[in-house]
């Protein structure tokens, strides 16, 4: 009986690891280019030139980013390479003060400090601009992020990690990058309830 | 007794170390919740969370080196090729988990550049360890391929459970390669990054942990090679069937197009059913036995893994696993319950039921049992389910008034973190997590004094 | 879907999943102990885990290919505790039919050698 032989049970098993293993490399080709910056879902490095929002879109029925007229982060519109190297270096920095084991990153890291997806976007930096002394939004991330034990946002604290200014600004730069990536209305509702009220 | 079995009672008694250490950064990483001045400015939480992280997965593939260094030779006859090199590598893996640990303690972070990927942290989850480690962790893994491969090469036989084995351990290998790059791309790093961790612990590490129940099941209870192989090939198409393409329920929302949402949602839902399956195996092994064995221990505690893999990755998933569902409850401790479960009752307790396996050939035991063992296998089962709940409750609170209320920005998260009910949670979780740390105790006594405490050992006729 | 509602899907569907996981180790006794009592319970479990099933598709936002999901995973829980012991019994059954056959050609030879 077919049943009670391994072999029946082992050739199912190739199979089905076989027509899987292939159905998963060919999604993952496909999702490879969608996720590539420039890709359907994840926007080139130089979108930190522009302004970024995060709106409902009906059509798809979940919140999408929205890329609005130019906005260039620290005064500076940067071309290809430099957002680049940008967004490089501020990737480096989050790598090596191992940002993820504390933050969410699309709400995949710790869940001890805050989601970092749409950070940019928070609208509590409006009012950190006056307490930091900043003229912007990125300015005010930056002087956060060199001194976070000065600018407690609450009793639990973020360490200072020695982030230097110009690693500052690149993960400021790396954080508008990451606001504006498709990420299929994750997180939900973001920020609608603060604009409502 | 062979060299492979004395080098894997070493990998266990690392193990064992390990998942001390584990349980002692969780519990500091748990208190920070509680208390977030503690320690502020001299051990930060990343740093805590990344030894209890790293430390499981090590003292997890420490336990499964040991279960298979211990059983090869008897599988197929002979001395495990290359023992000499296994056994050297073993100290230097064990230095390297220390200087590691060290230097993330003591160290803690670089600048922004190679240097500190390579000699410090490289911060990536789970695999923070730096990539001279990394390369070491490369070298011992594939000498342990060698030790395998060559051992069944020199023997001039395998055997199914082996065969597959081998097999398995090619992905595993090749799938940790991805510990090492940095990827500028936050979605395509994550991508990668997923292949690692979910064909690891949703896959490889499925089959490995099938390899040594199966391996562990003919020893325990006389099962037949022919009906652990059958099982062994059922559970490996079932699972990786469900957990291949279920991969894409780490793809909802990390940039990816939108087709993930169906495919991983749908075939991840799938995967509680081959778990299932075995917990109706473990019921009926269970009643081929009437429970009665030589290794009462042994036998929980795989009882342990079939239910504790049902319900923690089974049940505590499926709760999480539909895409509608985890829009919400993503990035919250709703995913700490699972991840705590699914780790337990996956890998955690079939280690633990090999480790008393082989205690009862060292220590020469006709019959295994004893009061001790009830207490930690209480505690530990207790402290890690209780911690669970705990964290569910903390994890819906937090779905709810973090992402669904306030959505997810910095306010919303401060509420949600400050809620009564989410604080409670995180309490109980603390208390819960000091129930499992006295059952880790209980066990490591156990583990040393087993067969070496007065009265003298049950003799034969009292197994029967 | 409202967050409520997320909560409660959530939370249904890990019952859901729970009473099956109770269904199947129910019926597995059922097979070992023979006693009606046990069987009743078993059916309850499976009764509960319909229950919910219906809840789940009438009452959640759930779109209808995941009721669709919901229904066919309920049949499929169904029929797996009963095929994977028929499954155990047979492999085992043939184990030891093998071993008699065996057993028996050991002893007919034997007795051919007297």
């Amino acid at each position: 009986m077919a049943f009670s032989d391994p072999a029946f049970w082992r050739a199912g098993a190739v199979s089905t690891i076989t027509v899987m293993s292939i159905v998963l490399i060919m999604l993952t080709i496909d999702s490879l280019a969608a996720i590539s910056p420039g890709g359907s879902h994840v926007p080139p490095y130089t979108v930190i030139n522009q302004h970024i929002d995060y709106k409902f879109d009906s059509n798809h029925g979940f919140d999408a980013p929205v890329i609005g007229a130019a906005e260039p982060l620290f005064g500076k519109t940067l071309d290809n390479a430099a957002a680049a190297e940008l967004i490089d270096r501020g990737k480096m920095v989050i790598q090596s003060r191992a940002c993820i084991d504390c933050h969410t990153f699309f709400g995949n890291g710790a869940y001890y400090a805050p989601d970092l997806t749409k950070a940019w976007l928070d609208p509590d930096w409006e009012g950190w601009q006056a307490v930091t002394g900043a003229d912007t939004r990125e300015g005010a991330m930056v002087k956060f992020l060199m001194d976070p034990e000065q600018y407690r946002t609450w009793t639990r604290g973020m360490p200072n990690l020695g982030i230097t200014e110009p690693e500052a600004q690149a993960v400021v730069a790396y954080l508008k990058w990451m606001a504006a990536v498709d990420t299929n209305g994750f997180p939900p509702n973001f920020n609608q309830i603060e604009k409502q009220r | 007794m062979y060299r492979s079995q004395a080098l894997a009672i070493k990998y266990f008694s690392a193990a064992m170390i390990l998942f001390g250490v584990m349980t002692l950064f969780g519990l500091v990483s748990a208190y920070y919740y509680l208390n977030s001045d503690f320690l502020f400015g001299i051990l930060p939480f990343n740093i805590a969370k990344i030894i209890h992280i790293n430390t499981l997965v090590i003292w997890l593939l420490m336990g499964f080196m040991g279960s298979i260094y211990w059983f090869l030779p008897g599988e197929l006859g002979r001395e495990t090729a290359g023992i000499w090199a296994a056994e050297a590598l073993f100290y230097v893996f064990c230095t390297a988990v220390a200087v590691v640990a060290v230097v993330f303690i003591f160290v803690q972070y670089g600048g922004s550049n190679e240097a500190a990927l390579w000699f410090i942290n490289q911060g990536r989850k789970y695999v923070e360890a730096p990539r001279w480690a990394a390369l070491g962790i490369v070298v011992i893994m594939v000498v342990f391929a060698y030790n395998v491969i060559g051992t069944a090469v020199a023997a001039r036989q395998t055997t199914g459970i082996i065969t597959v084995l081998m097999i398995d351990l090619i992905p595993l290998i090749l799938l940790y390669l991805i510990a090492f790059p940095a990827i500028s791309n936050m979605s395509a790093d994550l991508f990668w990054w997923w292949w690692l961790v979910h064909l690891w612990v949703e896959a490889t590490w499925e089959v490995l942990i099938g390899c040594i129940m199966a391996l562990a099941l003919m020893q325990l209870l006389g099962t037949s090679r022919r009906i652990v192989e059958t099982w062994l090939y059922i559970e490996v198409a079932l699972v990786l069937g469900t957990g291949i393409l279920g991969l894409g329920h780490h793809y909802f929302w990390i940039g990816t197009p939108s087709y993930w949402l169906t495919i991983g949602g749908f075939f991840s839902a799938l995967e509680p059913l081959p778990l299932l399956g075995m917990v109706v195996h473990a019921v009926y092994d269970a009643g081929a036995q009437h429970m009665k064995t030589t290794n009462r221990p042994a036998l929980y505690w795989m009882m342990a893994e079939a239910f504790g893999n049902f319900i923690g990755a089974g049940v505590w998933g499926f709760m999480i696993t539909l895409p509608q569902v985890n829009l919400y409850a993503h990035g919250t401790q709703w995913t700490v319950s699972h991840g705590h479960f699914a780790f337990w009752g996956a890998y955690s307790c079939g280690v633990i039921s090999v480790l008393y396996l082989v205690l009862q050939n060292t220590r020469n035991l006709a019959f295994v049992d004893g009061s001790l063992w009830k207490w930690s296998f209480a505690a530990l089962n207790l402290g890690l389910v209780g911690m669970t709940g705990a964290l569910l409750v903390s994890g819906f609170v937090q779905a709810f008034v973090e992402r669904a209320i306030g959505g997810s920005t910095l306010n919303a998260f401060i509420s949600g973190q400050e809620n009564a009910w989410f604080v409670d949670g995180m309490v109980a979780r603390f208390l819960l997590a000091i129930v499992f740390t006295g059952g880790y105790v209980v066990l490591v006594w156990d583990v040393l004094t087993l067969g070496r405490r007065a009265p003298a050992v049950a003799t034969v006729a009292a197994a029967q | 879907m409202s967050g409520l509602a997320t909560l409660e899907t959530g939370l249904l569907l890990g019952l859901y999943a729970l009473l099956a996981g109770i269904w199947g180790i129910l019926w597995a006794l059922t097979q070992l102990r023979q006693a009606p009592i046990i069987g009743l319970l078993a059916a309850a479990a499976y009764g509960l885990h319909t229950l919910v099933a219906l809840i789940i598709i009438l009452w959640t936002p759930l779109g209808f290919g995941w009721k669709c999901l919901i229904v066919g995973s309920s049949l499929v829980f169904l029929a797996l505790p009963p095929m994977t012991w028929r499954l155990l019994q047979r492999t085992h059954d043939y184990e030891r039919s093998e071993h008699d056959r065996e057993s028996s050609q050991h002893s007919r030879r034997l007795m051919a050698r007297l």
